[in-house]
């Protein structure tokens, strides 16, 4: 594994997102884009399955899964570009697993909650208690993505392994 | 490195920070990247709610009653207030790298649009919005409005980003 993550440092996508003094900013604004509108999207999604702004039709939130998906789509690709300049600093340290792991569960609790509970409510059936539970956990979730990528400039064990 | 020509105010704010104590703990193992994490997660909460509200005000999203969802804005409060403490937070442990810091400026400047927007949206246009059906489409300046607040915060993400590129007295 090192040695394809030492082969990945030096083709000219890696050099160039670490050399060129625009792209690592350039890509990173687009990644906080990115995870914001996806966990934006989310978080409004697990907060009405919690019971806020109850008024509003449950079903119809999945409007906003066109917003998540444009996000998801910036946040992986700027993502890729981000571990292409540094492989090792991410691939070396747990919390990068964390972090797709937190984001890999709340995305499966929402595409549940749409699954399971989008249909109830439009047949207008009351929710069972646990989709409360299952929206709070969704949103703990997402906290914990997002907390765990701010975590990965702060606990990563190398920059470059060439 | 601290400039000469450093004004006094400037000077009290960083000495503060360090009477105060905030300077010692955001220097701590876990003090600034527990701040960043605070930060981002009122970010996250802001682009939930008051987002997610421009977005359907803009008509980029429908079949959403806007007084419903305005139910929302709270968590945006909450999250801007996330975002301003810990703002805070950052700017008296380091007063030097931010004030002078273009980007921290421009952020500045777009929070102050939000803000006048904002107040624009509840002078102006509010009740309107929120008699609207699920379907029905914002009036003219509802939609302006919804742009520049949507257009402002992610300027504003732009701009957090930016910050750490730009470090004047970073030695």
């Amino acid at each position: 594994m090192m040695d394809a993550l030492r082969w990945i440092e030096q083709t000219p996508l890696s050099l160039f997102m670490r050399e060129d003094f625009y792209a690592y900013f350039v890509v990173l604004i687009f990644h906080a884009w990115g995870m914001a509108f996806l966990v934006g999207g989310g978080m409004a999604i697990s907060l009405r399955v919690m019971g806020v702004a109850s008024g509003a039709r449950l079903e119809r939130f999945a409007v906003f899964f066109p917003v998540m998906w444009i996000g998801a789509v910036l946040a992986i690709v700027s993502g890729l570009l981000l571990l292409a300049g540094y492989p090792a600093k991410a691939l070396t340290n747990w919390v990068f697993a964390l972090k797709f792991a937190c984001l890999g569960g709340a995305g499966f609790l929402i595409w549940r909650i749409a699954q399971d509970y989008f249909p109830m409510a439009e047949r207008g059936e009351e929710l069972p208690k646990r989709a409360r539970w299952i929206g709070a956990a969704a949103f703990l979730l997402w906290c914990a993505g997002v907390a765990c990528g701010k975590l990965l400039l702060y606990t990563n064990k190398m920059l470059l392994l060439s | 490195m601290i400039p000469h020509d450093t004004p006094p105010f400037l000077l009290a704010i960083g000495q503060w920070g360090i009477d105060s104590g905030i300077y010692a703990l955001m220097n701590t193992r876990w003090g600034w990247p527990i701040a960043e994490i605070v930060h981002f997660l009122g970010l996250c909460l802001l682009m939930a709610s008051v987002g997610m509200f421009d977005l359907r005000m803009m008509g980029l999203v429908k079949g959403l009653s806007m007084k419903a969802l305005h139910r929302l804005v709270p968590f945006g409060v909450a999250g801007f207030s996330m975002c301003a403490a810990t703002g805070f937070l950052f700017v008296v442990s380091s007063p030097l790298e931010y004030i002078y810091n273009q980007a921290w400026q421009l952020k500045m400047v777009l929070m102050a649009i939000a803000g006048i927007n904002m107040l624009a949206f509840y002078l102006a246009v509010s009740k309107r919005v929120h008699a609207l059906g699920p379907d029905d489409k914002a009036p003219l300046a509802a939609r302006i409005i919804a742009v520049v607040s949507l257009g402002s915060w992610l300027g504003v993400i732009t701009c957090g980003r930016v910050i750490t590129a730009f470090r004047p007295f970073m030695e």
